[in-house]
């Protein structure tokens, strides 16, 4: 197929409406300006606080934040994941204290967090790891439960050692299950870091949008809220290319399957 | 009670144990680590008093608005969008510029045209929400076995009576599956919208009695909402196993084997 046929002209036709629209109708009440400034307004105040700096190391902060966060979580999560998910008789101690904290809304350990930790860098990536812990623990614990015995078993006939038994056979084997936990859990890292600048910050993509909207520069907001969402996007772009290298061996072996 | 479980509740009030110790010693500043004890008591007379109760029923007022309005909306429109590739093509360009962008950061624009009401974190709820139960319900429809679209109008059934008899019963999983990643989506947005921008609220309540200083206060706020949370799942789960025995037992079934 070329590119040309792949190409969404009736999706991209409606967007540009859209923003044509937002852009007249704007221009045409003034009253509306407050809420809605023009798009090329919008872009406008994009350009230009990425030309002069402040929303750049806005976003360095946010990103800094936001790596160190969810790189410990998978550290962690991924690893308590293997053991629980393994031994059988770790997961029954830690479940039920799972059972419980688990439904609770992980924001709320937002004022904890400033309690013990102050309102620095390290309260908003504690709070970021804990929230980004579960989705990704779960999801491990899920895939390592549901490998086929008999993989395990005859490794162990031939005699592999624990550690092969690990890295060989159970990490490769739940590799699916935890790249979906990986992935739930990169939004909601994201999710937490904005929010946690929002509630304390001075600092950060979060707390940059809030401040634009309470000094009423609804053009910066937007511009801000763009950043944020193109971060996202890119994030997740970079996930999936990371994704589809690490589990080449899978897509060939789908492949073969279908065949 | 397995033994497996036993172990599970024992480590918890284990931990608990230790927490009453340490907190009773004073290893730690008992002004920011509170002693269970003291949390539980708080809880429960904040609970008799009225105004943990009175705090959640705000709070579950916005959240239920907000996400029954998602439901509402976003069905329907998943299942027009599944139906119609025109619609579909049309629509997908601007639900994915959307759909990057992390709920939160939508609460700035909701206070600037909501101002700090109900109607502010309604919207916020709503727009989080909707992007999972549209998803699902669009990756139902889409992937609706054709034989079963194509034998309903061989038999010349209405457009409604397609939908109502086909397609809902047949997505009802997925359409499910979206209602249910959205409920903690749900809950999390509200604590957050009222922790940004709110005067009541359980989100509002736990950042408040933070800032007051009222340590005990804030964990007896942060137990409610654990325990709110897991009643929300309950009752989903409940409603679930009512109106849909079947995708009930087969989900059951696939769990156990």
């Amino acid at each position: 197929m070329n590119r040309l046929e792949k190409f969404n002209w009736p999706g991209w036709l409606v967007f540009g409406l859209l923003l044509l629209l937002w852009e007249l109708s704007a221009r045409g009440t003034p009253k509306l300006q407050l809420y809605f400034p023009p798009v090329s307004q919008i872009f406008g105040a994009l350009v230009q606080a990425l030309q002069s700096g402040p929303l750049l190391s806005h976003f360095a902060v946010t990103l800094m934040r936001f790596c160190a966060g969810y790189l410990l979580s998978a550290l962690l999560a991924v690893s308590a994941g293997v053991v629980f998910g393994h031994f059988r008789s770790i997961h029954h101690v830690f479940a039920t204290a799972i059972e419980f904290l688990r439904p609770m809304p992980s924001v709320a350990i937002i004022p904890v967090a400033i309690l013990l930790l102050g309102i620095g860098d390290s309260m908003i990536v504690t709070v970021t790891i804990y929230a980004t812990i579960w989705p990704i623990l779960i999801n491990t614990i899920d895939g390592v439960r549901h490998i086929d015995a008999t993989l395990v078993h005859t490794g162990q006939t031939f005699g592999l050692s624990h550690r092969q038994i690990l890295w060989q056979i159970i990490v490769p084997a739940a590799a699916p299950y935890i790249v979906t936990g990986l992935r739930i859990g990169l939004s909601i890292a994201l999710i937490l870091v904005t929010t946690a600048e929002m509630i304390i910050g001075s600092k950060g993509l979060g707390f940059f949008i809030l401040d634009e909207e309470r000094a009423m520069n609804s053009a910066n907001m937007y511009a801000g809220i763009i950043f944020v969402a193109v971060l996202g996007y890119l994030l997740n772009r970079v996930f999936l290319t990371v994704e589809a290298r690490a589990l080449r061996w899978r897509h060939g072996m789908t492949a073969r399957d279908a065949a | 009670m397995s033994l497996g479980k036993f172990n599970g509740v024992l480590f918890v009030f284990g931990a608990l144990g230790v927490w009453q110790l340490v907190a009773m010693a004073e290893w730690v500043n008992p002004l920011i680590v509170p002693p269970p004890s003291k949390i539980l008591k708080i809880f429960f007379d904040l609970v008799g008093s009225g105004e943990i109760p009175r705090q959640i029923l705000v709070s579950m007022k916005r959240a239920g608005v907000g996400y029954a309005l998602a439901a509402l909306v976003c069905i329907p429109l998943g299942i027009f969008m599944g139906l119609s590739q025109t619609v579909y093509r049309s629509c997908v360009v601007v639900i994915e510029m959307l759909r990057p962008v992390p709920p939160p950061v939508i609460i700035p624009v909701a206070l600037l045209f909501f101002g700090l009401g109900d109607e502010m974190k309604i919207f916020v709820i709503f727009f989080s929400c909707a992007w999972p139960i549209l998803l699902n319900t669009l990756d139902g429809v889409r992937h609706l076995d054709s034989v079963l679209l194509n034998t309903a109008r061989s038999f010349g059934l209405s457009r409604t009576r397609i939908i109502w008899q086909v397609i809902l019963p047949d997505c009802s999983p997925q359409i499910v599956t979206g209602l249910r990643v959205s409920l903690p989506i749900m809950l999390i947005l509200v604590v957050i919208s009222e922790m940004v921008g709110s005067t009541d609220g359980i989100g509002y309540f736990v950042l408040d009695s933070q800032r007051r200083f009222k340590v005990a206060q804030m964990y007896a706020g942060m137990f409610a909402l654990a325990v709110l949370g897991y009643s929300l799942n309950q009752l989903f789960d409940l409603l679930q196993r009512l109106l849909l025995p079947w995708h009930w037992r087969m989900m059951r079934k696939k769990d156990e084997g």
